[in-house]
């Protein structure tokens, strides 16, 4: 019988953890008090349930009964003290019940608000005004109680009465509520620190992931077949004809490759190591596209050594030459340039191809342009894309940083 | 007679390649054009008709499939193409012929031979491969005309597309003829062309575009020859050969 007893037990409680560890399972379990319980534990918050479910592995099974019989051998000890300083008012007997009664009830108040504490925060007055009831209804039927049992005759019950029930309503909404209140208040706070740590946990796991897939997105364009098989078969063209310019190319590819490794293990690079990658990008694809394709760059050398997300003036440039001038039946120039605007650091990329109705509506690289500067400076940058009539320019605006991090 | 070839290829350098390993493998073959876009390549097929069209997939203009869908079975289409992995699983599954980039001499040759074999027999119909990868492929996009701005002396005249007869190239500038007025614009024929809607303007001659709406009927001229009659306006349009098949039944 008793190992019958226990074995439920045990089951119940492990079901209750299970629950705790994946709410989602309450909804299956059989109807009943188990579902209900279950079910009562599922609404629970996220930290709320990781909190208890922590409490409840550290007492579980035996443990807990050893821990509240500890508690009632405390609880016996502070009657025992009870009744030796005020043995007239309190027998042996009488302060032992009483102090169990009043430490179980504080110690359940506690662990309810331990687990409970956003109900006791958002509806402090409720929980006060409850227990205030509690404690007027306990005056009231204690009052019943040694009136009925003949202790004490009607006017004597009456004439305490008011006190009994303002001792009771002060004395429970003061010395009960409002220290449980505060607990509930603090507890809350730091579950709302434990919230703000995991939303920072995955703030910074998504911006992590965010770099690496752009750093992935770099690599698969350089090695983006059209790019490398194309510019390959440039190089064997030329050097087949003879012309020395097949040198200068492979130069070309070699740098552009070069500097996109280096680029790419860091997240943050200087603005002359950007316009290094974009002019040796454009080196490249200048033979390629023949007389389609004009290009200035011009960076001032005051803005050499300023700090910018690695990548992004590449993307736009790439942008640029995929959907400007390669769409474009007559070609286009392409200007990259970048000036300091006050605070601010203007670069700028315009070209004279195909214009904004070519652009492919996906814009995946732009949207990763976007982020990255989100993720660098905050709101404090944007990128725009305007239509210029005969093509479009694309502006980055970015907060002046004089020092590079890396150079 | 000598086969004519047409080839369409952006990068000068691969146009280059290309034009060198044709002349080196197939030396009794004409190239007729080696077009650098795709209308120069669908203009030129419609001047030369080439029995072989070399056609690169990405190009600025008119698109390489765009291009193979237009010459249909008009002519043998070899595609050019660096990497499409979709394209080359189609092309492979429905034995349409193509040449990886950087072109590799031994391949071009094998297939030249191939192309050789097959120049007495009709090409083969591409329409159902061209639309399936046309799906995949993502061209890039390409605003409709809405408007033509044509310069009629000082003015500059902002014209609707829909209130337009016909097109008709003539040289360097293209008419642009209304009901009861005409205006020349600079572009020429070939170029305005792709930035029309081929289910409006139907090309019936290389030198024409015809506004479908305004088609009133089309007549017989002799056994061969056909020729259409415009709503609002008395000027008759030749159909050429190549474009006879849109007023069959």
């Amino acid at each position: 019988m008793l190992n019958r007893i226990a074995e439920w037990y045990d089951g119940w409680e492990q079901e209750q953890l299970d629950v705790l560890a994946d709410p989602s399972i309450a909804a299956t379990l059989p109807a009943g008090y188990r579902r209900y319980a279950g079910q009562k534990l599922a609404e629970l918050s996220p930290i709320e349930r990781q909190q208890l479910r922590e409490f409840s592995i550290t007492y579980r099974g035996r443990r807990l009964w050893i821990a509240l019989a500890k508690l009632v051998l405390a609880f016996s000890a502070a009657g025992l003290l009870l009744s030796l300083v005020l043995p007239a008012r309190y027998s042996l007997m009488h302060a032992v019940v009483l102090a169990n009664l009043v430490g179980c009830a504080g110690g359940m108040a506690l662990v309810s608000v331990w687990f409970n504490y956003r109900k006791f925060v958002s509806q402090k007055l409720r929980v006060l005004l409850s227990f205030i009831g509690f404690a007027v209804v306990g005056v009231l039927a204690g009052a019943a109680m040694s009136y009925v049992s003949g202790d004490k005759p009607l006017d004597v019950v009456l004439e305490k009465l008011p006190r009994a029930l303002a001792l009771a309503g002060i004395g429970v909404g003061l010395l009960v509520a409002t220290p449980l209140i505060i607990i509930g208040a603090l507890r809350n706070r730091h579950s709302e620190a434990i919230a703000l740590q995991h939303q920072l946990d995955a703030e910074r796991e998504r911006m992590a992931r965010e770099l690496s897939e752009s750093q992935l997105r770099l690599l698969r364009a350089q090695i983006e077949p059209h790019f490398l098989f194309n510019t390959l078969g440039a190089v064997q063209q030329l050097a087949e004809q003879g012309a020395p310019q097949a040198a200068s190319l492979t130069a070309s590819l070699i740098a552009f490759l070069r500097a996109s490794m280096t680029e790419m293990r860091s997240d943050q690079t200087s603005l002359g190591a950007e316009f290094k990658l974009v002019e040796a990008y454009l080196q490249v694809m200048q033979p390629r596209l023949g007389e389609r394709l004009r290009y200035s760059v011009s960076l001032p050398e005051a803005l050499v050594s300023v700090s910018v997300p690695s990548m992004i003036l590449l993307t736009l440039v790439e942008n640029a030459v995929k959907h400007g001038i390669e769409p474009a039946l007559r070609g286009g120039d392409i200007h990259v340039s970048a000036r300091q605007d006050g605070g601010n650091i203007v670069i700028c990329v315009r070209d004279t191809g195909a214009g904004m109705s070519a652009v492919p509506g996906t814009g995946v690289g732009l949207e990763n342009v976007r982020r990255r500067l989100q993720l660098a400076n905050g709101g404090k940058a944007s990128l725009t894309l305007d239509d210029i009539g005969d093509g479009v320019a694309a502006e980055i605006v970015i907060p002046f940083q004089p020092v590079a991090k890396q150079a | 007679m000598k086969t004519k070839i047409l080839i369409a290829e952006d990068e000068p350098l691969m146009r280059e390649r290309l034009l060198a390993m044709l002349a080196a493998a197939w030396p009794e073959a004409d190239v007729v054009l080696a077009a650098e876009n795709g209308n120069d390549a669908w203009d030129g097929f419609l001047e030369h008709e080439p029995q072989v069209v070399f056609l690169d997939i990405r190009m600025p203009g008119l698109s390489g499939l765009e291009v193979a869908e237009r010459i249909g079975k008009a002519a043998h289409i070899v595609f050019v193409t660096a990497y499409d992995q979709y394209a080359v699983d189609a092309f492979d599954a429905g034995v349409v012929d193509y040449v990886l980039k950087p072109v590799q001499a031994d391949r071009l040759e094998r297939t030249i031979a191939r192309l050789r074999n097959k120049l007495g027999a009709a090409p083969l119909d591409l329409g159902d491969i061209l639309r399936q990868l046309k799906s995949a492929i993502p061209a890039p996009k390409r605003e409709k005309m809405k408007w033509i701005k044509a310069t009629v002396g000082k003015q500059i005249r902002l014209i609707d597309v829909d209130d337009v007869l016909f097109f008709q190239s003539d040289t360097k500038y293209t008419r642009v003829v209304l009901a009861g007025s005409e205006a020349l614009v600079r572009i020429p024929l070939k170029d305005l062309m792709s930035g029309l809607d081929p289910e409006q303007f139907w090309q019936i001659h290389r030198c024409t575009m015809v506004n479908v709406n305004a088609i009133a009927a089309a007549e017989r001229v002799d056994a061969e020859r056909l020729q259409v009659l415009l709503r609002g306006c008395d000027e008759k349009l030749p159909v050429s050969r190549t474009f006879a098949h849109l007023f069959r039944d």
